[in-house]
């Protein structure tokens, strides 16, 4: 795999070739593809409504794009997530799929060897290179506490990531600063974002994120040249639009009010919902419960018992304790769980009311108003509300007597 | 033909035949309001009819019957049961003297039936398929709301229509042609042949219908109130009939004499009144013996709403049966009027409560009619009362002095001369 | 001219004895349409529906929809969820929770459609027959002879017919158990299908009735009253109830033994048998009435001779 490595700076070639040439099956590819479409079923145009075969076609004849990849202030669990999947062997598709110029984790070359590649590789393909960056970025005392070679990670970040077609964050560390960031952030960890605003970034917070969100995005810019649609924090939608309370397993468990109120009690081992126990799923943007990890189902914290910490939200991670219960505020938060047994029913319209209270005190005066011109006199057939005096009176009975 | 009295002793006969009405102008500005309210409500009806039913009611899954249902048909046909009431006490039970009022209670009666069918007709929600009371073999002859549905348009266009033909006829044989007069002529033997039969017709279908209106409330069950929901629904909508036709015959009298400047006839109004007294008072009587036997009357006594509306609701038919007992309090026109007026509420109360004030369904569910809904109902109310007004005008209905007329009518044209005359 | 008049009466009197006679002799056969307590078919089919059971996951909702065709009712969520409130024109099945009295923490599950009672009061009072309790139990409703008069509604004491106040072409909306695309087919209604902890079942009516009181007895105290919720109530229904908690807790109504049908049409169905009754009062009253009317006559004419004015009927 090292050895492979090293050639990879010679030349750009599709990744059909380049998969031949490193004696990846067909089937293995396939079933890359397809696992690329169950991780990003909604919004990636490449996946979007084709078959493995389809898929697998038009990403054999992507140029493999050139990646640069930088480690800021990292625990390096991002390029580990990338290399876990065991099936197939994801490391060898990604460095296939993508030319991967500069990565200080896997690359052969140390010292001198490996600044030249990178030196090499953001000359080589200005504007071209797509520039990962693993970590947070240290903004106090001009960013002395990490140094590339002895320049100041914001000094590479400028040099490197300005000239990239695009910046992906990979991590939270890198989407917003991640752990250095917590209380008291010594070191005045900040994101991409914060530092290069006007640049495509693409942030893929989690700690760490699901790798095939990573390669889904890659893919799509050197397939398509386009960036998949964002959210307001340059999240991908096809990753992150929902939260981790929308599909979670445990679900049916939090509505119908089954919760682990200690770890290890009854309710626990029967796989109940950890909401009491301070998980932060409701609010926490991030596919890990219908993607999972490792390719493996239910290896993902709240599959293996342990509440969601929010890894991936700036204001839950590493801010909020861990087992406190947050308030619950979904985007469009449905009124009820369930239908209530009596349910109301029919509105009362204040015009309505109004007219039919009109008409009746209408037709109520109006009786009155009759009724008062009857006469209160027994056996009087004069005609109706008639005055004595007037000369309509003489249709009364001229033998009656006066009147009282 | 009148006969003088002594006072004290006989009254007037002031009501000897109907009579049309001799009035300045027939639209007043009354009868203008009424007929714009009248398109108005009929438009909404046409545009109701094009379009769902939900943006033009209040009406909701809980109460799927509004008041045009509830109202138009179910309550205000009992107004409109003149005809049935009137019509037994002069034809079944000899009243005479009622003879010379059946007219005003048929054209009442006729235009709250007709008016009331317009109404539910524009409620159905798939009039298309109307056509299936025309088949037999669809007919669920179980159902009170297929006898109402079969008997009640029926009734209304074949029965009423033809008890109010000989008013129409008549006009017609002092207006127009000498050939027309004899045609007339000719075919009067065979209607006054077909006559006792049409009206016996006339009296069943509404003992039917009026009593199956009823029989509606009983398939809702506990839906109704305990205090209204009885095997007697039936029989006390129609005695509820019974006692809003009598009492709105009388009130439509009294007033028409008020309107069109006319002599009362206090023996025949006293008569009115003397019927509606006894019909009351069985009304009552059945009602709270029908408490009684359902164990209903602690309940009846609560004094919570629903016992305080029922206590109301018989109070306002006890009061005139109890008042209009006594011969005096008959032969005031005051007091005849208002205890009329208050049976008439009465009886209208208690056939409306039971659809809607006492119906409670499972679910906490709320109606009143919307806006839209109100307008309707009130425009078919108004079509109603236009088309009375216009009947007393132009045909011979309510009942006067003989010597004012010599069978002159007014024309439809204002400006043309009054035409007819007899021969 | 009277003794005419005693013969026609006699007559007339025969007959009306003889209608009354016919009537009371028909009477009890009126009686069959809707009996003091229906018998259920024997290939009546049933659900049976277990609170006890049901997590409120809520599949048969959108199995339901799908089996009819329904779209989502998601006029409470900004258009994402189907979160209808109750049975209604997109709804022909909902679970609704019992959230218990405030401090007891108790809560119940129980699952709405259509009761499919063994005597109808919605079809005892459709017109023109477009409620019918069709093959094997299940309530159908047909297009083409609904007029749309919403009786059904109204007679409904589980109130389940829906009416679609919003469309042009109003239809009445409630669960027919899947008839025409499933129980025809040989296949059990949808909802039953999908739930994935078999709280609601389908079967035969006396099957699962046996079931019902079979879990009663294995585990006395466990269900409510220790009985079987619609075994009786309303003449006897279709589907069948098994509650943790009380039946009026989760909505069920509380109902007598007889069916709605056979209380409303108790008077009627003698009175109305062949038509006796009016037959019998258009008689008598016919002969009032002529012989009134002839007398009327004569009155009239005499009237017209001595004055001049002919009669105003």
């Amino acid at each position: 795999m090292l050895g492979i490595l090293s050639n990879s700076a010679k030349s750009l070639e599709n990744i059909d070739d380049r998969l031949m040439q490193c004696g990846v099956s067909r089937r293995a590819f396939l079933q890359f593809c397809s696992s690329l479409m169950v991780a990003a079923p909604f919004g990636l145009s490449i996946t979007d409504k084709r078959t493995p075969e389809e898929v697998a076609a038009s990403i054999g004849k992507v140029i493999r794009p050139p990646v640069v990849w930088l480690h800021f202030q990292d625990c390096t669990g991002c390029t580990e997530t990338l290399l876990r999947p065991s099936h197939p062997d994801l490391g060898d598709l990604i460095l296939n799929v993508i030319s991967l110029e500069y990565h200080e984790t896997l690359m052969a070359g140390s010292g001198r060897q490996a600044e030249q590649s990178l030196t090499d590789a953001v000359t080589k393909y200005p504007g071209k290179y797509v520039c990962v960056v693993e970590g947070s970025i240290p903004t106090r005392d001009q960013g002395v506490y990490m140094k590339l070679a002895g320049r100041p990670a914001m000094e590479v970040l400028q040099d490197v990531g300005g000239k990239a077609a695009a910046i992906i964050a990979i991590g939270s560390c890198a989407s917003w600063g991640g752990i250095p960031s917590a209380d008291p952030a010594p070191t005045g960890a900040v994101g991409v974002a914060d530092l290069l605003p006007s640049k495509a970034i693409i942030n893929l917070p989690g700690c760490p994120p699901n790798p095939y969100t990573l390669l889904g995005v890659v893919l799509q810019f050197a397939a398509d040249g386009t960036l998949p649609e964002l959210d307001h924090e340059r999240r991908p939608k096809f990753a992150y639009d929902r939260d981790i309370h929308e599909h979670c397993p445990r679900r049916p468990h939090f509505d119908a009010g089954r919760f682990v109120r200690q770890f290890g009690d009854q309710g626990h081992r029967e796989g109940w919902c950890l909401y009491e126990m301070g998980c932060k799923g409701p609010d926490t943007h991030a596919g890990c419960s219908t993607r999972h990890f490792n390719e493996i189902p239910d290896v993902w914290p709240i599959g293996i018992g342990a509440p969601c910490i929010g890894c991936t939200e700036k204001s839950i991670a590493f801010r909020v304790p861990m087992f406190q219960v947050i308030q619950i505020h979904t985007t469009a938060e449905p009124p009820l769980t369930y239908a209530p047994i009596v349910a109301p029913q029919g509105k009362v319209s204040p015009i309505a009311t109004g007219l039919v209270g009109l008409a009746a005190g209408a037709l109520a005066g109006a009786g009155y108003m009759a009724s008062r011109k009857f006469s209160d006199k027994p056996r009087d057939d004069s005609v109706p509300g008639a005055d004595p005096g007037r000369p309509d009176s003489d249709k009364a009975n001229p033998e009656s007597g006066p009147r009282e | 033909m009148s006969t003088r009295n002594d006072i004290g002793s006989t009254l007037v006969n002031h009501w000897q035949r109907g009579v049309p009405v001799d009035s300045k102008t027939v639209m007043t500005p009354v009868l203008l309001f009424c007929a714009a309210l009248a398109a108005i409500g009929l438009t909404l009806a046409v545009v109701r009819f094009l379009s769902p039913l939900g943006p033009f009611s209040g009406m909701n899954d809980a109460y799927a019957w509004g008041i045009w249902k509830t109202f138009n048909v179910m309550t205000l046909t009992a107004l409109g049961s003149g005809p049935l009431a009137v019509g037994m006490a002069a034809w079944v039970f000899n009243r005479h003297k009622l003879h010379v009022v059946m007219r005003t209670a048929l054209v009442s009666g006729f235009l709250f039936y007709a008016t009331g069918l317009v109404a539910l007709g524009f409620d159905v929600g798939r009039a298309w398929n109307l056509y299936n009371i025309l088949l037999p073999w669809r007919w669920n002859l179980h159902s009170a709301m297929f006898e109402i549905a079969f008997c009640m348009p029926t009734y209304c266009s074949i029965f009423l229509a033809f008890e109010c033909l000989p008013m129409v006829l008549e006009r017609f044989y002092y207006t127009r042609t000498d050939a027309t007069k004899a045609f007339l002529r000719r075919i009067a033997p065979r209607l006054r042949r077909i006559y006792p039969f049409a009206i016996t017709g006339a009296y069943i279908l509404p003992l039917m219908h009026q009593s199956s209106l009823g029989g509606l409330m009983l398939l809702a069950g506990d839906k109704v109130y305990s205090l209204w929901q009885t095997p007697m629904l039936p029989l006390l909508y129609l005695l509820a009939a019974g006692l809003c036709g009598l009492g709105f015959v009388t009130v439509a009298l009294c007033l028409g004499c008020l309107r069109y400047r006319r002599p009362l006839d206090i023996s025949i109004l006293s008569e009115l009144g003397s019927l509606l007294s006894w019909v009351c008072f069985g009304f009552v009587a059945l009602q709270c013996t029908d408490l009684a036997v359902r164990g209903q009357i602690a309940v009846a006594f609560r004094l919570d709403r629903m016992s305080a509306l029922l206590l109301l609701q018989i109070a306002m038919i006890l009061a005139p049966a109890i008042a209009l007992r006594n011969k005096i309090a008959r032969e005031t026109p005051h007091t005849l009027v208002d205890m009329s007026i208050l049976a008439c509420l009465g009886g209208m109360f208690y056939r409306f409560i039971p659809t809607t004030i006492a119906f409670h369904p499972a679910n906490r569910a709320t109606y009143f009619p919307s806006t839209p809904e109100f307008l309707m109902a009130s425009g078919y109310i108004a079509l109603g009362a236009l088309a009375v007004a216009l009947a007393v005008n132009y045909f011979a209905v309510l009942p006067g002095d003989l010597e004012e007329w010599n069978h002159m009518f007014r024309r439809v044209r204002r400006s043309e001369p009054r035409v007819g005359g007899a021969q | 001219m009277s003794t005419a008049m005693n013969r026609r009466q006699a007559l007339l009197g025969i007959f009306g004895l003889g209608g009354t006679v016919a009537g009371a002799i028909a009477a009890p056969a009126a009686g069959m349409e809707h009996p003091a307590h229906p018998v259920a078919a024997p290939d009546a089919v049933a659900m049976l529906y277990d609170n006890t059971i049901c997590t409120g996951c809520k599949a048969c909702m959108p199995a339901c929809n799908e089996a009819n065709g329904l779209p989502a009712d998601t006029s409470l969520s900004p258009g994402i969820w189907d979160t209808p409130s109750d049975l209604n024109s997109k709804t022909k099945n909902i679970i609704k929770l019992y959230e218990g009295d405030s401090g007891a923490p108790d809560f119940a599950f129980v699952k709405r459609q259509c009761m499919h009672c063994l005597d109808p009061a919605c079809v005892a009072g459709c017109p023109f027959g477009s409620l019918e309790k069709n093959q094997w139990g299940a309530v159908t409703w047909n297009p083409s002879r609904c007029i749309g008069c919403r009786y059904c509604e109204v007679a409904c004491p589980f109130d389940v017919p829906k009416f679609q106040w919003d469309k042009w072409d109003p239809r009445i909306v409630k669960c027919e158990f899947c008839y025409e695309q499933r129980l025809k087919e040989n296949r059990q209604p949808a909802c039953t299908e999908v739930c994935p902890t078999h709280a609601v079942i389908f079967g035969r009516r006396s099957d699962l009735l046996a079931e019902a009181k079979q879990r009663i007895a294995s585990s006395p105290g466990k269900y409510f009253e220790n009985r079987v919720y619609g075994e009786y109530e309303a003449g006897g229904t279709q589907v069948l109830y098994l509650s943790k908690v009380s039946f009026q807790k989760i909505g069920l109504p509380k109902l007598g033994t007889t069916s709605l049908g056979h209380y409303a049409t108790k008077v009627t169905s003698v009175i109305y048998k062949w038509l006796s009754g009016p037959i019998l009062v258009a008689v008598l009253l016919g002969a009032v009435i002529k012989r009134n009317w002839n007398r009327h006559e004569a009155e009239s004419a005499e009237l017209e001779k001595r004055t001049g004015l002919p009669e105003q009927l």
